[in-house]
């Protein structure tokens, strides 16, 4: 049983007073990340400021057995940060500055603490940005987007962190500081380490900086706003554009239920009794934006848009994109509760899904809004429902496993951008046999042999007792209102 | 010594290791082709049982890259397995086992007007052999690497299990991305059964834009201006056929025909006089150099510096080197005759390397004469290599796959 | 007189009976519902002061509602938690940005006042305080402060002890103090009413305010000439005292609903339609007159009708089409966003639209623009050393801005962006939303604005 008074005080030593947080009041601000669900009130804290604090801290934990987690800005939505009570919570958001830009290289070299969008900031004067764009890229860590493998609303086109990011310094579960990938340089021979590391979820160790690819800020931008009678016209229209070989930067589509909350949240003024509405978005050189457009606008007509706008500035782009941003936080005033899902299915099966899920919500007696990547196939399912009426909560959450089979059954995947974390280490096994898991725990073994590094994340796992994170129930106001512009 | 009595029910055929079946110089004592992922499963399940090393094969295009394996109790040709299991078109998806050949399928998936953005570096690659080398062309500059196209995989391991990570599905991060880890893995982590690619559409237009450089620092302009030009250069690429010889630059843009008219003609007045236009690519377009080709890798605004040693050391090794690749992306292929003297060779990479690694690069031998590698360091610096062992050590403990011809004796 | 907030000492009204201030105390604790809304998605550390310059979960508007929360589940306030809610800035950043409609606003009042409850403060910051308290919010001590601080800058005296660093041995908010100060301007005193010039549009009272009166007068003088100039009579109570805004956003809610009830019933005698406040802290207070009185029987609702009516001048003045001509000022501006103007009451495009009127004005944004200058009141006395790293970085990207005048319509943030530009070296000219316009109306070269 570890003395946690005599490890903070050893950790001061490593770190300096400042840094070591173990004031009750203060930790429990730390107990959990973007998904409020679960919470788990960490032992200790530490908040370094240099890889060589990270790596001392990591080697104290290793020394005397403790678990550790690390943490970003604590916007994940799968609970991967969520600390262990027996453990120590490591929070780089003290680690943030864009330490280098190399824009005849279009590298830039940052720490995991430095917010996402900051990285863009840095470059624009250059013309260049960094792609991967979630929504939440205002206060989200490069750090987390690399443990998750973050994507955005343009990664069908751009792809994701793991596209974009050329080197890393992590500090390995046995306290070792190693560069994964060639730094700046591409094909460090042997094996790709850098691949494996992105979207490993905090799990094989923690990273303490990020060589990351810059692109060149695309000449033209052009969104189309487009409202149809239904979901299977609008999901046809996405299927036809992109039969016609054009990659739009980002294709985005809400259903009524999502429509009217935006509606009555932010006024966006969306077309009038739409069915589906579709956010798309097509950037590159102005002469392939104008055809690409041209053919959107073709295809969207095709199968029946009764409205299309084209946004005339980037104030207009910006009001097209609020509805869809703020349709999470507005669900919240049409519905007392709710729950929201990441799925990813095939694309083309978006249709016959979303038949299915319709059938499934009016059988379990829930509503269910409909937010989607739709050029990926991604799958926001809002799950609607009111705690306070009996049984609701569970039938919302069975609702929720039913999706998740779903998304499999149709070849899809369980999560498309949130990740496993805590929250769907549970159903891995829906899309995962034991062997695939226990292959993927092979490439962990070599890691974390001491099985300290963010345990029993990602992976099922029996719950010791004293470590079940408190899972509120529905009437829990946490789940109340908005998630806000999240996705 | 092994024999050849294994079950073959569900193998296409098994026998003794003949002439062909040779990996880099060293004979395989037994062969066996398999026709599907059953039959891959039990034939390594097998191989496990008896502690056989095992080295896999599709049509051993690059059976001799890397360093010779220590030993090959067992080839598994993967030939038999060629079918296109799954082209989800309106997806842009598609599944494959691993003895499918890069241009037949490029072949199946034109005709719904689409490819994978891979180049045929090495004519007659297999897919299982593209996984095992990681190996990509010119396209690298737009669409990534293999790894980058790679979104599912399912692999048979060192114990006969099979196991799959990724899916079928572009947006995915259930799970640890174990493709990433087995691309460019020499078959030393599993054998690929099965690979889920993602897929572009066919551009309308593809036209490329050559001209004739004077020196490196030429080069170094020209890069520069294209990549922070709005041209969106699918591939940039150069050649020198040999020393001293004028250095070439290709760029290659697609897309819809108007703008690919428009950007060639930008390109053209962005390299100057002395261009020329054409839609098809220039002769040595997608080839790797020499029968002693070494990769190297490094930052584009290290490349003239690189390119300058590559001529300095041509001097005093007395090699006669020529050099080819993607220059905006830091890879540069150099290719260097058979015929040249072994220990030359070993110097002229040895330098070489050390200029690429002083900027963060590196120098890799893909492939030489047997008696070329036996003088020179084939991999160069690796870092970190006491994780990359024990990631080995867990994926195949007995290390039987591949011995030898990876990384750190891997 | 029965119950009367003991620092206010306003003059009430005769015959005015005070509610008993036992109703004051219910619902103290920051309100569960209230907390509910926040989901914890974190968009609020992107824009806040103290998130920006420590990176502490702990002191982000997140964490620190969470500290709200274990105190609404029945935690004890503690030195930790005070510490927290001590070095909230009270800018309101987060109100902007928050995608769940959280009212951190009043989060954070319900807080402080706990924290005024509960908390024993050391001796030197109670003293800090109550120094601050008495005097302050009460225009004839403040009067006679500067005269007594006039003497000192023009007497040389200030020079001398700068020269021999003599401040550097005092204490940082003493210091802070001292170098906030500004050059005390000559004593100016209104007439009761102020008539319009030309046909009459309307009447509009001014909240003169304490420090903007006294240490800031040629603005308040500027603000009638331009409400005059564009045909409103301006009513300008003599009697009028503090708005409360330094002991609302305090946590001292019993003080800072004295001075608001003597407030409402001076202006409500004017019968005017508006009440103009050039001052963004006080106007941001006035407007919560309604949360602040909410528990008064006798004056809720008059003091929501009260809030209803008070408008910051450039919010006024964009409500109506300019009158008075504006002349060409050809000058290069950077407009600051003070953060109770554009936070607590979203007021951002109609400064620089009226300044964007004024032909020949060339208007900069200044970048990082929503984080707070580090003045929030008194935060730069009571927090020095936070209070002074926000103000060297806003005084850092107002000089990248490249204007030659910075544009700011709160008195505080005046003071401590001028001190943080001292700091660095520069002098950079500061003038007031409303001079600004002043100038222009009077068709005064840009020099008249420059040269200060």
């Amino acid at each position: 049983m570890t003395d946690f008074v005599q490890f903070a005080e050893h950790l001061r030593q490593l770190l300096g007073e400042g840094e070591v947080v173990t004031d009750h009041e203060r930790l429990r601000t730390f107990e959990c990340d973007g998904l409020a669900h679960f919470r788990v009130c960490p032992a200790i804290v530490v908040l370094p400021q240099s890889g060589d604090e990270v790596k001392a801290v990591v080697g104290a934990c290793v020394a005397q057995g403790v678990p550790y987690v690390a943490r970003g800005s604590g916007t994940g939505l799968s609970g991967g940060a969520l600390p262990r009570a027996d453990g120590v919570l490591i929070v780089t958001t003290k680690m943030r500055s864009v330490v280098e830009v190399d824009v005849t290289n279009q590298r830039a070299t940052v720490e995991p603490g430095a917010v996402n969008l900051d990285i863009t900031r840095a470059v624009a004067p250059f013309g260049f940005y960094y792609a991967p764009d979630p929504s939440s890229q205002l206060v989200c860590s490069i750090g987390g987007n690399v443990a998750e493998n973050s994507g955005g609303a343009h990664c069908l086109k751009y792809g994701f962190t793991t596209h974009h990011v050329t080197g890393l310094e992590v500090v390995t579960p046995d306290g070792e500081v190693v560069d994964l990938g060639g730094g700046k340089a591409l094909d460090a021979p042997g094996y790709d380490l850098l691949g494996a590391f992105i979207g490993s979820e905090g799990t094989i160790g923690i990273t303490t900086k990020v060589v990351v690819r810059l692109l060149r800020s695309p000449e033209a931008v052009e969104t189309v706003l487009a409202g149809f009678s239904s979901i299977d016209d609008a999901a046809e229209a996405v299927s036809s554009i992109i039969a016609a070989g054009i990659v739009p930067a980002a294709v985005e589509l809400m259903d009524a239920l999502a429509v009217q909350a935006a509606e009555a949240s932010v006024h966006c003024n969306y077309p009038v009794g739409a069915g589906a509405v579709l956010i798309i978005e097509v950037d590159g050189p102005r002469v392939d934006v104008d055809e690409s457009l041209r053919l959107v606008e073709h295809h969207s007509k095709f199968h029946g848009a009764f409205e299309m706008r084209v946004a005339k500035n980037a104030a207009e782009r910006n009001l097209f994109w609020k509805g869809r941003k703020s349709a999470f936080a507005a669900v919240g005033r049409i519905s007392p509760d709710y729950i929201v899902q990441d799925g990813v299915i095939p694309r083309t099966m978006l249709a016959s899904v979303l038949n299915q899920m319709a059938k499934m919500a009016s059988d379990a007696g829930v509503r269910v809004a409909n937010v989607f990547h739709a050029g990926d196939g991604n799958l926001h399912p809002l799950v609607l429902f009111d705690g306070s009426v009996d049984g609701e909560c569970e039938r919302a959450e069975r609702l929720c496993g039913a999706i998740l089979d779903l998304c499999v059954a149709s070849g899809g995947s369980i999560t498309g951008e949130h990740g496993v974390g805590a929250d769907k280490a549970q159903h891995m096994p829906r899309m995962f046999s034991d062997d695939d898991l226990a292959t993927m725990q092979l490439l962990r073994t070599a890691f974390d042999p001491a099985g300290l590094c963010n345990p029993g994340k990602v992976f099922p796992n029996p719950r010791l007792c004293g470590e079940v994170p408190i899972r509120h129930s529905a009437s829990d106001p946490s789940v109340k209102t908005g998630m806000g512009e999240i996705f | 010594m092994t024999t050849p009595d294994r079950q073959g029910h569900k193998s296409q055929f098994v026998g003794l290791g003949g002439q062909r079946d040779v990996v880099d110089g060293v004979p395989a004592t037994s062969v066996a082709g398999v026709g599907t992922v059953e039959a891959l499963a039990e034939v390594m399940r097998e191989a496990a049982e008896r502690k056989e090393t095992v080295v896999a094969r599709g049509r051993g295009t690059k059976l001799d890259w890397g360093a010779p394996p220590t030993r090959v109790d067992l080839l598994v040709d993967l030939s038999g397995m060629n079918r296109v299991l799954e082209h989800a078109s309106g997806d842009l998806i598609v599944r494959v086992e691993p003895g499918v050949c890069l241009s037949e399928l490029q072949n199946l998936l034109a005709r719904s007007g689409q490819r994978l953005a891979i180049d045929e570096v090495v004519p007659g690659s297999t897919i299982g052999g593209l996984v095992a080398s990681g190996l990509c062309g010119p396209l690298r500059l737009a669409y990534g690497c293999v790894r980058d196209l790679l979104i599912g995989i399912s692999v048979v391991r060192a114990d006969g299990v099979l196991a799959k990570s990724g899916g079928k599905v572009v947006k995915n991060v259930a799970g640890y991305d174990l493709g990433k880890l087995y691309t460019g893995s020499f078959g030393t982590l599993g054998i690929v059964a099965e690979a889920i690619f993602r897929l572009h559409p066919v551009p309308e237009a593809r036209v490329w834009v050559t001209t004739e450089l004077s020196d490196e620092h030429d080069l170094a302009r020209c890069i520069a201006a294209v990549t922070t030009s709005q041209l969106v250069a699918s591939a940039l690429e150069i050649d020198c056929p040999e020393d001293g010889a004028p250095l070439e630059l290709a760029v290659l843009v697609e897309g819809i025909s108007v703008s690919v008219e428009r950007r060639a003609q930008a390109l053209a007045h962005l390299l100057g006089d002395r261009h020329t236009i054409s839609t098809t690519p220039p002769i040595w377009w997608a080839a790797i150099p020499g029968e002693t080709t070494v990769k190297l890798a490094t930052v584009g605004s290290d490349l003239p510096r690189v390119i300058g040693a590559i001529t300095e050391q041509a001097g005093r090794t007395g090699t006669r080197p020529c050099f080819r690749g993607s220059a905006a992306l830091g890879l540069l292929y150099v290719g260097l005759s058979g015929g040249s003297d072994p220990r030359a060779v070993a110097e002229f990479v040895k330098e070489i390397r050390t200029v690429c690694e002083e900027a963060g690069g590196s120098a890799v031998v893909l492939r030489a004469p047997a008696v070329v590698k036996r003088a020179v360091d084939i991999w160069g610096t690796v870092r970190p290599i006491g994780l990359m062992r024990r990631v080995k050590a867990s994926f195949d403990p007995l290390h039987r796959l591949a011995p030898g011809r990876f990384v750190g004796g891997i | 007189m029965a119950a009367q907030p003991k620092a206010g000492r306003a003059v009430v009204p005769q015959g005015l009976r005070l509610a008993d201030s036992r109703s004051q105390k219910a619902k103290r604790a920051p309100e569960l519902e209230l907390l509910d809304a926040c989901v914890h998605c974190g968009f609020c550390l992107a824009t806040c002061p103290t998130y920006s310059l420590w990176g502490e979960e702990m002191d982000s508007p997140r964490g620190r509602i969470y500290l709200m929360r274990e105190l609404a589940e029945g935690e004890p306030m503690t030195t930790v938690m005070r510490t927290h809610f001590d070095r909230c800035l009270g800018c309101l950043a987060c109100l902007s940005v928050c995608p769940s409609g959280v009212r951190y606003d009043k989060l954070l009042a319900a807080a402080r006042v706990e924290v005024e409850r509960s908390t024993n403060r050391a001796w030197q910051e109670r003293l800090l305080r109550w120094f601050i308290f008495e005097l302050f919010p009460f225009s004839r001590r403040l009067r006679a402060a500067a005269v007594a601080l006039r003497v000192y800058q023009r007497s040389g005296l200030r020079t001398f002890m700068h020269r021999h660093e003599v401040f550097d041995r005092f204490p940082a908010t003493v210091r802070t103090l001292e170098s906030l100060a500004p050059r005390v301007p000559r004593y100016e005193s209104f007439p009761e009413t102020v008539a319009a010039h030309g046909e009459r549009r309307g009447v509009v009272a001014l909240l003169t305010g304490c420090i903007q009166s006294v240490l800031f007068s040629p603005v308040n003088a500027a603000t009638v000439r331009v409400l005059v100039a564009e045909g409103f009579d301006v009513v300008i109570p003599r009697q009028q005292g503090c708005c409360g805004a330094l002991s609302a956003h305090a946590g001292r809610d019993e003080e800072a609903q004295g001075f608001a009830r003597s407030l409402i019933e001076t202006f409500d005698r004017t019968g005017v339609s508006a009440v103009i406040v050039n001052s963004a802290g006080c106007g941001s207070a006035m407007k919560e007159y309604a949360h602040l009185l909410r528990d008064d029987p006798l004056y809720a609702h008059v003091a929501e009708q009260f809030s209803s009516r008070v408008r910051d001048v450039a919010e006024f003045l964009a409500e109506w089409e300019p009158r008075a001509p504006r002349h060409a000022l050809e000058v290069t501006v950077a407009y600051h966003d003070a953060c109770h103007l554009a936070h607590a009451q979203g007021v951002r495009t109609q400064p620089r639209d009226l300044l964007q009127a004024i032909p020949g004005l060339d208007l900069r944004e200044v970048a990082e623009g929503e984080i707070c200058c580090g003045s929030a009141g008194i935060y730069n006395l009571l927090q020095p050393e936070a209070g002074g790293e926000l103000g060297d970085r806003k005084a850092r990207n107002v000089l990248a801005s490249g204007a030659e005048l910075l544009v700011a319509a709160n008195p505080g943030c005046t003071m401590q962006v001028t001190a943080a530009l001292r700091r660095v070296g520069t002098r950079l000219p500061v003038a007031h939303t409303i001079e600004v316009i002043d100038a222009s109306i009077s068709g005064l070269p840009a020099r008249t604005l420059l040269g200060r």
